[in-house]
């Protein structure tokens, strides 16, 4: 096993790589694994094998589909034994999902550049909603215990929210009218 | 399906209150349909964002003052945020977070979904459950374990794994004694060694030692008597579901045949062939036998620091060669040694009979010399050899000379991947055939 630790700026290197490409990995094996928290964990471990492996990534090459690999191995480890008790995509689904993942990174990294613009012009109510339920360690029941409603009514506010966001980001990358 | 409602199992699953149908619907939907897929994918990639934008801070805020002045945009902090973050996470998995077991070798081994193992899987606590096939799983301390599907084993840690059903092998070096093997019957705890334990449907365990001894107890749950038996090589138990008593079983090792040569680095053997542990009272002449040709594992991971002579090293047939012309194998590199014979005997109406023996042997790692000759085995013995056994000379094969046409000669082939070694040798009662095989060592 190579721990390139004494290495600062191998490990350097590896750091700003990772950060630059770090959400677009994140959300690869969210839409792989479905749970946040397992997501969460998928790519925790990700990038240990990233760092543990990163002599054999050759600079210049694209490190974010060398992640996407990697990534995609530790999703498949995790949905293996996952699939014991639920039910999981399968390895079939992972493959296309992760080949049009590939195809599609660019896209997906302006959308969520575009993002950003979108939820400065959210409502302020909708802003409420959405930094509440996203929160570090929050979740939808928990905040709506919190403002006093069901969970039930704040998912359906949750979904028209990304709805709009959603129609936002399309408007601003010229997208005529909704992929669906 | 409409479009509504694809819309809708994406929300679903968004909000992680999606069902097992539905997750079933939403997966079939995205199998046949590649838009549906990107549509998944941003609505996914939007769900993320979101996630990170706002649990990387409780504020509002869009910029952040610290001391000194020097402003930092929410963006920075989270880079640097995620950089701490990752720099003690990788000195926590550099101290305590090394996988504990991988899977070392896979021979046909499924998973209850039909998905195959696969060589170098880091093993995570948990049960893993084989269909068929063989997997063997090194533990970091040294322990090997190998399941013989169909199996569960689930894995707590590096010193212990709990058979729920099937069959495993373990081979136990010092670096690891007291490595449990619990089951649902028993409780067992190695003292540096090699042993088998099978379970059946209804819970019924045996436990089987081929090497050194382990401790067998009644399960520790059970809240019955403390009753340990030492059992040592050659002899096994049997235990029975909430029984209270250990029962010696004859000696019978024809269920691990299959799982315990993986131990040993032995990955198949197919036709004719036989693998033996060797016990302490270990001989050759004592595995006399007309059907197979018999496998023994001798010295593991030996490093020689004199040059050897060797029959062959490269792929292909093996020919006679005079002792001057014989390949040298240089010293200072680890090897493993097994000792392959078939030793017939006179039997039955036709004693005399010349029937030919044939098999294969594939070994996880490759062949590198193999000898044959009685003179290079007697040398090899020296290093290679099991302390104390008693080998017998006068050992030949016979390959055929160039341009004999006659029948029944022995016959070895080196495979092209240098992992396999097949043989074709001619019973010949009262005489013996032997082949060193040297492999290197894992």
């Amino acid at each position: 096993m190579a721990t390139p630790s004494s290495n600062s700026n191998r490990h350097e290197d590896f750091v700003a790589l990772y950060v630059r490409h770090e959400p677009a990995v994140f959300s690869f094996v969210l839409g792989m694994v479905g749970r946040s928290a397992d997501a969460e964990d998928v790519v925790q471990r990700a990038s240990m094998t990233m760092w543990r492996c990163f002599d054999r990534f050759k600079p210049g090459t694209n490190f974010r589909n060398w992640a996407f690999q990697v990534a995609k191995n530790e999703a498949l480890n995790h949905l293996t034994r996952a699939r014991r008790d639920r039910h999981v995509f399968s390895e079939k689904m992972i493959e296309l999902l992760a080949s049009d993942n590939s195809e599609e990174a660019d896209k997906l990294e302006a959308r969520r550049r575009a993002l950003d613009s979108c939820v400065e012009k959210l409502p302020q109510d909708d802003r409420e909603i959405v930094s509440g339920c996203y929160a570090e360690g929050a979740t939808v029941q928990s905040y709506a215990k919190q403002k006093g409603g069901t969970a039930n009514k704040f998912y359906k506010k949750l979904n028209r929210i990304r709805g709009k966001l959603h129609q936002c980001i399309e408007a601003q990358l010229g997208i005529e009218g909704s992929m669906i | 399906m409409k479009d509504k409602e694809f819309q809708e199992l994406i929300d679903q699953s968004l909000n992680e209150t999606i069902s097992e149908v539905g997750m079933k619907a939403l997966e079939e939907r995205m199998l046949q349909d590649p838009q549906a897929r990107i549509h998944y994918l941003s609505s996914v990639g939007l769900h993320a964002s979101l996630r990170r934008r706002f649990s990387s801070q409780q504020e509002e805020e869009g910029t952040i003052l610290f001391p000194g002045q020097s402003i930092f945009t929410r963006k920075t902090v989270w880079a640097v945020a995620a950089c701490l973050v990752l720099f003690f996470g990788l000195l926590i998995f550099q101290v305590s977070n090394r996988p504990f077991a991988e899977v070392a070798h896979v021979i046909g081994a499924y998973r209850a979904d039909g998905v195959t193992y696969k060589t170098g899987e880091t093993v995570e606590p948990g049960i893993l459950s084989l269909t068929r096939g063989l997997l063997r799983l090194d533990f970091s301390n040294g322990a090997r374990v190998t399941v013989q599907g169909p199996a569960e084993l689930e894995v707590f840690d590096q010193d212990r794994v709990l058979l729920h059903k099937g069959l495993v092998t373990a081979t136990i070096p010092e670096s690891a004694v007291g490595f449990v093997v619990d089951t649902v019957a028993a409780h067992v705890v190695d003292l540096g060694t090699s042993f088998g334990v099978s379970v059946s449907e209804n819970g019924q365990t045996e436990v089987c030692v081929f090497d050194g001894e382990v401790e067998v107890s009644l399960p520790r749950e059970a809240g019955l008597e403390e009753v340990s038996h030492l059992v040592r090589e050659g002899e096994s138990i049997s235990a029975r579901v909430n029984s209270s008593v250990i029962d010696s079983v004859s000696y019978e090792t024809s269920q691990f045949e299959n799982a315990l040569p993986v131990n040993y680095g032995v990955l198949q053997t197919t036709g004719s062939m036989r693998f033996v542990s060797p016990g302490p009272d270990f001989h050759p002449g004592n595995y006399k036998d007309n059907e197979h040709i018999v496998v023994f594992p001798e010295k593991r991971g030996f490093l020689s620091s004199e040059s050897m002579r060797v029959d062959m090293i490269d792929p292909g047939e093996y020919e006679k060669s005079h002792y001057e012309e014989k390949p040298t194998l240089v010293p200072h590199r680890a090897m493993t040694s097994y000792l392959l014979q078939l030793d017939a005997y006179p039997e039955g109406e036709n004693p005399n009979r010349r029937r030919s023996v044939i098999g294969q042997i594939t070994f996880a790692k490759p062949i590198v010399g193999v000898i044959t000759e009685d003179r290079l085995l007697n040398e090899s013995e020296v290093v290679f050899g099991i302390p104390g056994a008693d080998y017998p000379s006068a050992r030949t094969i016979e390959p055929r000379p160039e341009g004999d046409e006659r029948k029944g000669f022995d016959k070895l082939i080196l495979t092209a991947d240098r992992h396999s070694l097949i043989l074709e040798l001619r019973e010949n009662p009262g005489h013996l055939d032997q082949v060193r095989v040297l492999v290197e060592a894992q």
